[in-house]
């Protein structure tokens, strides 16, 4: 069995442990599920690693390969969240994530082509740059979503499931807002970078170079991601928007992400189709 | 003397049936003395609040009892027996104990866990017992009920959660805010309610408390006597501004907050959450008010509803109120063993005086020749001698209260004295289905 379907498995088996231990909230179940995550996230780590070693590089330069470097550094990121703050609830919105999209590398086998393009440091820090900041998004959209599941039930006076377990309003709020900033930075960083790696592309005669512009829909849902986030954070500042409409602009955000992360890397983009 | 009880609650009887049924109306203290003249030789309490009526007695035949006290219940009130029969429940014994002590917990109160019922049952108590209808069973019962009340109260979380509409909103301003140091909270009225929520929002180290009320005065004493700063009534919607939460809970008829005031307010926080607690009643804040973005508005009906919620998801606690309650029971039970005193105490007096009359038999042929005065005195003397034997065995026998004790202390006298159970009257018989009669366990 290829290792990502084994990375699949692992996390499908860590996914249900959240769930169990989401509806039963008892100190075992707990520390069984966040054994098995730990589990998983290490065999990915060796198998990144090993990955690496074999291609020279981390092994982010296809879509396919991004995705599961992408799944790997999500579960480190919230792993971090939940050690940190020992707060679980999360995980049970996150794992389903991790479980999905590491079903994209385990269907496909994972080649790393040695293209000329990608020798550039720049193609480097752009791609590392955009996996953080799409890692952070990831967990900004999971509090969000969370957010509003217990703003709901606040609201309209009904205190049940989320209620009894979820951290509170104004805990996750700031939670989100850090991680948009985190992944904002990042994004802006990993644009940047890939601008200056483009224009200091050769005009060769590969089509990929010459679609390089805004007009490419990878770069321009890019483009539409950070306006989002931009405009997230600065309505947060400016005029207020904080709790439910940021929440609300973090999982927009993150969805338009995830639209860049499968449809459009597989199907649509003309530049970015290593 | 058996315990009795007879008595509706909000489990078995509606409403309607239960104001007709109240006692209060006419005065407890009447139908306590109606209640003794129809039962005489009894004791007795009411205990008579809006959700239960109970009547406890302690009587010698528990089955015509019960049907005098629904006699009772039935003219006193005026209600057709045929009527209030079905909604009439009986314990006895051992049963109506743990009813007592379940009750004196409130763990049979409609909202579980409310503390007003334990303060109800001791007025029902003080009221019999100055009135004098209480005896030596009665007494001790309901001051371990009481004993009962008290440790659920001080022992498990029953009460604290369940109780109060303060604890809520401090659960749900810790869900809102989560910690909920450095916040200000306002509290707009200085009546008894938001003092009591504003001490448990102290309790979790807010920042600032800022207290208002019409009246400058209860302002300034409340923020005396719990440590706040007193805010002129003209300055309450700027230092609105400033609040995270805000209790108001004033007497006023009408709204004294209005949606376009919280709105302003909300402007002026830059949309920070706003947490408001309105347990006025009438309310205080316009109601349309909560569908503002980021302002959470909860009234009083809403917390009590969330109260609900909490009693229903706290099987756990009320599981450690009863097995104190079962506690407290057994420790009752064991005080009423030590009376089993009593029944060994008689058949040792019995015994005395059949020995007694049996010695004065046989001596009666040798009697039959003395006169008649030297005759009385001869059964003067033996009965005085009798009885100058016993006083001091039978005070040490009652005043033991250990039940072991009392039923080795039984069981030597037994042995020593062949006393047979048939020597004693059938005496105090509390458990329903009592244990049976043996030498060895007395009280039966």
């Amino acid at each position: 069995m290829p290792m990502n379907a084994i990375l699949l498995v692992l996390y499908a088996v860590a996914c249900v442990a959240y769930a169990v231990q989401f509806t039963r909230r008892t100190f075992s179940t707990s520390r069984v599920a966040t054994v098995l995550l730990v589990l998983a996230a290490f065999v990915h780590t060796f198998v990144i690693g090993m990955e690496t070693m074999r291609a020279g590089h981390v092994p982010f330069s296809t879509a396919t390969s991004f995705i599961s470097t992408f799944v790997w550094l999500l579960a480190l990121a919230y792993l971090y969240v939940e050690l940190t703050t020992s707060e679980r609830a999360m995980g049970v919105f996150i794992l389903p994530l991790l479980v999905a999209l590491q079903a994209i590398p385990a269907a496909s086998p994972m080649m790393e082509p040695r293209s000329a393009l990608l020798e550039s440091p720049w193609f480097g820090v752009h791609v590392s740059s955009l996996l953080f900041a799409y890692a952070s998004f990831a967990l900004a959209a999971v509090l969000g979503i969370t957010y509003v599941l217990q703003f709901k039930e606040i609201k309209a006076k009904q205190l049940g499931f989320f209620y009894a377990r979820l951290p509170s309003l104004n805990v996750l709020d700031e939670m989100n807002l850090r991680a948009v900033k985190i992944g904002w930075l990042f994004l802006t960083v990993g644009l940047i970078t890939g601008g200056i790696w483009a224009s200091q592309l050769q005009p060769s005669g590969d089509p990929r170079v010459t679609a390089m512009s805004l007009g490419d829909p990878k770069i321009f849902v890019a483009v539409l991601c950070w306006a989002v986030y931009s405009f997230e954070l600065y309505a947060q500042r400016a005029i207020g928007w904080r709790g439910r409409r940021a929440a609300w602009l973090s999982a927009v955000g993150f969805g338009i992400v995830l639209l860049n992360f499968v449809p459009v890397s597989y199907f649509f983009t003309t530049s970015h189709n290593f | 003397m058996h315990l009795l009880l007879v008595g509706v609650s909000h489990r078995t009887a509606p409403v309607e049936l239960r104001e007709r049924l109240d006692f209060s109306a006419r005065g407890v203290d009447r139908a306590l003395s109606a209640l003794v003249n129809a039962l005489t030789h009894h004791e007795a309490t009411i205990i008579s609040t809006c959700n239960r009526v109970e009547l406890y007695v302690g009587c010698d035949e528990t089955e015509a009892t019960r049907t005098a006290i629904q006699q009772f219940l039935s003219d006193f009130h005026g209600i057709p027996a045929d009527q209030l029969g079905p909604h009439l429940y009986t314990k006895v014994g051992q049963d109506a104990v743990a009813h007592l002590f379940r009750v004196a917990s409130g763990l049979d109160s409609l909202v579980m866990g409310e503390p007003q019922v334990l303060g109800q049952v001791k007025d029902a108590f003080n009221l019999a017992s100055q009135m004098g209808c209480t005896g030596p069973l009665l007494n001790k019962l309901f001051h371990s009920a009481f004993a009962a009340g008290k440790r659920v109260r001080s022992e498990t979380a029953l009460a604290e959660g369940a109780v109060s509409v303060s604890y809520a909103a401090v659960a749900l301003a810790r869900k809102i805010f989560g910690n909920l140091k450095g916040r200000t909270v306002m509290v707009v009225g200085a009546g008894e309610m938001g003092k009591l929520t504003a001490i448990h929002m102290q309790s979790q180290g807010i920042g600032r408390l800022l207290i208002t009320s019409r009246t400058a005065a209860h302002a300034a004493t409340l923020a005396d006597s719990i440590g706040g700063t007193a805010m002129p009534w003209e300055s309450l919607t700027t230092a609105l501004a400033e609040a995270d939460i805000l209790i108001t809970a004033t007497g006023a008829t009408a709204p004294i907050i209005s949606r376009a005031v919280v709105a302003q307010t909300m402007k002026a926080r830059r949309q920070r959450p706003l947490f408001i607690i309105d347990i006025a009643v009438p309310r205080d804040v316009d109601a349309s008010a909560g569908d503002l973005e980021q302002v959470f508005l909860y009234n009083i009906d809403d917390l009590q509803a969330v109260v609900q919620e909490n009693i229903s998801r706290r099987g756990t606690v009320a599981s450690d109120a009863e097995k104190i309650v079962s506690q407290e029971v057994g420790r009752f039970l064991g005080w009423l063993n030590s009376r089993g005193a009593v029944p060994t105490v008689v058949a040792l007096r019995q015994r005395f005086e059949s020995i007694r009359q049996s010695e004065l038999r046989r001596l009666e042929p040798k009697l039959a020749s003395l006169p008649p005065e030297a005759r009385a005195r001869v059964d003067e003397v033996t009965r005085l001698i009798v009885e100058k034997l016993l006083i001091d065995p039978t005070e040490r026998l009652k005043s033991i209260s250990d039940a072991d004790t009392v039923a080795a202390y039984s069981d030597a006298l037994n042995r020593l004295f062949s006393l047979t159970a048939e020597d004693a009257n059938e005496e105090s018989t509390l458990t329903s289905a009592g244990p049976t009669r043996s030498a060895k366990n007395p009280v039966s």
